[in-house]
């Protein structure tokens, strides 16, 4: 009679944030015998160290810069003020209130063996953690990314700040340096800016949000500069920084001149790296520096291994990962197998007014020599714009030849919720005449949404 | 303690001992004729660099170990540190 191979689990899950949660969560439902491992807090990034803790403070500091241009309308505001402290105990409640932060006992709840410690692949099926040998049938690597620290001399010597560990500041610093113009980068520029930091803030492309379609990062700029004067550094290189007293003095390189600012804090928001030190050779995994490779059922080059998540480097959105780990739960569970689709996947940057984007930007279409129309409805043009006093900002949609919506970029208040109506046009092949033939609600900014959409119809 | 797991998964694991790893290090830089200086200097580099990796784990198998100080050596040396990976099939 052949001999069965028996594992300690069906499923082992490395990490606990939104790659690996989810699928442990479906597979333990659906009767699976699952361990989750959790190397830093469980829950992973996003509730207790990015998106909800980011975003209570992003509230906290929009409420009050709302608040203290008020006099526009009428309101009596100019001895407004704030207590940093309570705003951080703000953040620390919202964190709580997620329950997904420091969740343990949410998995052990579920029948989920709940470990915590770095694991390490010793062979494809077994895996160490806290010395602890565990072996399973199948594994999920959510292992998620770091902020990566650039090559600049002396960066080792001097005590810097990430995205990460500026929300434990105790108070918001008089001068800050942040290195990378990316979402992250944009979003603490305003905020500190708000809390009457002076923002210097450095990127190597020619403008902020290099990833978005110029426009954004050109009015981002401008906003940025006019409302909240953080200066911007684009095409800057940073050389060297060095530790001067409390203070650090950055050397950067800006249009073939050296420059330098003294400032009390540096903050790094220059890119993440995977996760990947786990002994994926001892797995015969397959990897890079940039992540895991999968195939489109999110398998690694070991069939019985699937990875979800910032780990694959490809994309870093909370929900994307949920997606990836969904897909990997399916895959694990039933023979038919799901494929993630991206072509729909909205993402957001929370500054005011908030920046979100779906599908392809005009960049990724000139990229691939698409023939497309455009058309940028600016958000002056609509009614809201007036009542709200309001009027930085633009719907910009992309079609293709066709009249099909394939993209678009918002900039605006709400702009986070405004994007889904587009995205549901993107997923399901909308043209734009199908978007601008729906009623739009007089005074809601989606209106803006329905002019760019009828300049393509 | 960190402890290494053999490759071969019979012999019994062991502690991790940095002058082993130091010694092996500086055997391959000579067998590829460095002067003595120089090879205990990127003995000490290499060992300095794994042990920092180690520094979070408390377990790894020796082939890790192996890869991750071939990986430091090939900065320093990288004929001793194709000799040091290949020693096994060489000799």
């Amino acid at each position: 009679m052949a001999h069965k191979t028996t594992f300690d689990y069906d499923l082992i899950v490395i990490g606990s944030g939104a790659g690996g949660s989810a699928a442990a969560t479906i597979a333990a439902r659906a009767g699976k015998h699952v361990a989750i491992i959790e190397a830093d807090t469980f829950g992973g990034d996003s509730p207790n160290w990015s998106d909800i803790p980011t975003k209570a403070l992003l509230h906290a500091a929009h409420l009050y810069d709302d608040a203290r241009h008020g006099a526009r309308f009428g309101l009596r505001s100019t001895t407004m003020g704030y207590n940093y402290p309570s705003i951080r105990a703000w953040k620390d409640l919202a964190v709580q209130r997620t329950g997904a932060g420091g969740n343990r006992r949410y998995y052990e709840n579920q029948g989920i063996s709940a470990f915590s410690g770095v694991a390490h692949f010793l062979s494809p099926n077994e895996i160490s953690v806290n010395r602890r040998h565990l072996s399973a049938a199948k594994f999920l690597i959510a292992t998620g990314s770091s902020w990566t620290t650039p090559d600049i001399q002396g960066i080792e010597t001097v005590d810097y700040l990430t995205p990460r560990t500026i929300l434990e500041s105790i108070r918001p610093p008089k001068s800050l340096f942040i290195i990378g113009g990316g979402g992250i980068g944009v979003e603490i520029a305003q905020l500190m800016a708000i809390f009457g930091t002076k923002v210097y803030i450095a990127e190597k492309s020619s403008r902020l949000l290099p990833h978005m379609d110029t426009e954004v990062g050109t009015l981002m700029e401008r906003i940025l500069h006019e409302q909240k004067g953080v200066t911007t550094l684009t095409q800057t290189r940073v050389l060297s920084v060095v530790k001067e007293g409390l203070s650090k003095r950055v050397t950067f390189s800006r249009g073939g001149t050296e420059k330098t600012v003294r400032v009390d804090e540096i903050l790094i928001a220059a890119g993440r790296a995977p996760n990947v030190d786990l002994g994926l050779e001892n797995a015969t995994v397959i990897y890079s520096p940039k992540g895991v490779e999968v195939n489109d059922h999110m398998q690694t080059s070991a069939k019985h291994i699937f990875a979800a998540g910032d780990v694959l480097g490809l994309d870093s959105h909370t929900h994307t990962a949920l997606l990836e780990s969904r897909i990997v739960a399916n895959n694990i569970l039933h023979k038919t197998k799901a494929v993630p689709d991206y072509t729909a996947t909205p993402g957001v940057v929370f500054t005011s007014p908030e920046i979100a984007h779906v599908g392809l930007s005009e960049d990724d279409c000139l990229k691939r020599d698409l023939p497309i129309n455009k058309s940028i409805a600016p958000l002056n043009i609509i009614a809201r714009s007036n009542t709200a006093d309001f009027r930085d900002g633009f719907v910009k949609m992309i079609t293709d030849k066709k009249g099909i919506v394939i993209g678009a970029t918002i900039v605006a208040p709400h702009a986070s919720e405004m994007i889904h109506e587009v995205a549901l046009a993107v997923k399901h092949g909308l043209s734009a005449d199908d978007v601008a033939q729906t009623p739009h609600a007089f005074l809601s900014w989606s209106e803006a949404v329905r002019v760019a959409a009828a300049k393509l119809s | 303690m960190i402890d290494i797991i053999k490759q071969d998964g019979h012999r019994p694991t062991e502690s991790y001992s940095r002058d082993k790893l130091h010694a092996s290090v500086l055997a391959a830089c000579l067998s590829v004729r460095t002067p003595v200086g120089q090879a205990e200097a990127i003995a000490h580099a290499v060992a300095d660099s794994v042990t920092a990796w180690l520094a979070n784990k408390p377990e790894v198998t020796s082939h890790d170990l192996r890869r991750i100080a071939a990986k430091h050596l090939h900065t320093h040396h990288p004929d001793a540190a194709y000799l040091y990976q290949q020693h096994r099939l060489t000799i």
